[in-house]
């Protein structure tokens, strides 16, 4: 089995804008995504984890990962959400080095 | 002086109360560092189960209503609500070391309702005995959501006028009906007017009674005890911004419901409000939203700090609220009326 060089983009934000960064995923050509509840502590907040009774669940984390075969387009869609997310709320953005099986899987283009 | 040994009587009776006892204890159960935890599916569940039992009430009764009768203390309430946040900004404004937006959005929660302190205050009314419409908690909605819009339509405002001053280009516009369907759209809102709907159109009287209604003050008290722990938490996220917040906090309940209760008088007097309605829009007017407003207001206002809000409202306002608010209200109310 032949492993192929991919870029995989980590956000880490809060979780209400999770819908909002999904979308720009989507629309960016990636084929798809993974998100998982995190909690943390950032600059600003400390992030509940979900196992927590916070009364207000939105201000909880996640952690949405996505992979794509093109770096372009892994740095264009890091680019977007720095610039429409992370102004007024918490987050990083990072890409990590990985290798996958299936390139059909994660190409930008159908 | 009669009103005021009462009054204190009454205060210490309600700290006996399970649903002031439950706060406190979460407070302390906090304060100690506890592991306990309520887990959050269940609070939510919570949430829905309250509000849908006063939703099917208020439904029930809606059907042999005036709907006049409804249109004065509907209105008085988005009266309430508007001016709430208006007088609280031009408070804020006043106050040094506060930010205009995490002002604004302070006075937008303290304007919002909150479903639990209603929950509460239901509670203690029929514990009373003092009657009073059962469509009043319908109120919630009338208040609560003109209250988030103007905080926001105001931030907006406010950043875009600073924007242009700046040069700045970023377009700004204020999506109402976004606010609006959101608002609707959270749990505590959604359960209360589905609970309203089916009360209205269906015969719920059965599952009401076997069901819904025994499990309330039970409930109450589980929810009581999740927002004392919230609370006693977010008391450290409140230090980290100017006290002004706490003691607006601790006062702008008891100053809203007595302009509330002013109001709801005149609804007495005009069309024949009862006076559990009254405690009830005075109650709502000292509310303010510690659950479905933040989320509202973090999206409406992302440059507010929510530590001031959240912590403003949660670990100081609520409480107020609960435990001195409405037991003043309804002593209040059994003088002015004579109960």
């Amino acid at each position: 089995m032949t492993f192929y060089k991919a870029k995989k983009i980590v956000i880490i934000a809060e979780k209400m804008l999770s819908s909002k960064i999904c979308e720009m995923i989507d629309k960016s050509g990636a084929r798809g995504y993974t998100v998982v509840p995190a909690g943390g502590k950032g600059a600003h907040h400390r992030h509940y984890t979900s196992e927590r009774a916070s009364v207000v669940d939105d201000f909880s984390t996640v952690r949405i990962e996505v992979i794509v075969s093109d770096k372009s387009v892994a740095e264009k869609i890091c680019s977007k959400v720095v610039e429409e997310c992370f102004d007024n709320y918490s987050g990083i953005v990072y890409l990590e080095d990985v290798e996958i099986l299936r390139p059909g899987k994660f190409s930008g283009e159908t | 002086m009669d009103f005021i040994s009462d009054f204190f009587l009454r205060f210490i009776v309600q700290f006996q109360s399970p649903t002031l006892g439950f706060l406190i204890g979460g407070m302390l159960v906090a304060a100690l560092g506890s592991k306990l935890k309520i887990p959050n599916a269940i609070y939510q569940f919570i949430v829905f189960m309250l509000l849908m039992k006063i939703g099917l009430n208020g439904g029930i009764e809606i059907r042999e209503a005036n709907l006049m009768e409804m249109a004065l203390p509907a209105f008085f309430s988005i009266l309430i609500g508007l001016a709430i946040v208006r007088v609280g900004i031009s408070i804020f404004s006043l106050l040094p070391g506060v930010n205009k937006e995490d002002g604004i959005a302070t006075a937008g929660l303290f304007g919002a309702v909150s479903a639990s302190t209603l929950a509460v205050a239901i509670v203690m009314l029929e514990e009373e005995s003092i009657a009073f419409e059962a469509w009043a908690p319908a109120l919630y909605p009338f208040m609560d959501i003109p209250a988030l819009i103007l905080a926001i339509v105001i931030a907006n405002i406010h950043l875009k006028k600073q924007e242009n001053g700046k040069g700045k280009g970023k377009e700004t516009k204020v999506d109402v009906w976004q606010i609006v369907k959101e608002s609707l759209r959270g749990s505590a809102l959604s359960a209360l007017l589905l609970g309203l709907a089916l009360g209205l159109l269906t015969n719920s009287e059965s599952v009401l009674t076997s069901f819904y209604e025994p499990l309330f003050k039970g409930f109450l008290s589980i929810l009581m005890l999740i927002m004392g722990m919230e609370a006693y938490d977010r008391i450290k996220e409140l230090r980290s911004v100017a006290h002004w917040y706490a003691v607006y906090a601790a006062l702008a309940p008891l100053m809203h419901g007595l302009i509330a209760f002013a109001l709801g008088y005149f609804a007495h007097l005009l069309v024949g409000f009862s006076p559990g309605g009254v405690i009830i829009l005075s109650v709502i007017a000292s509310s303010n939203s510690d659950i479905s407003g933040p989320p509202t207001l973090r999206a409406g206002i992302p440059s507010a700090n929510p530590s001031s809000y959240i912590g403003a409202s949660t670990s100081v306002g609520t409480p107020v609220a609960i435990a001195v608010g409405i037991p003043l209200f309804i002593a209040l109310a059994q003088i002015v009326f004579e109960l």
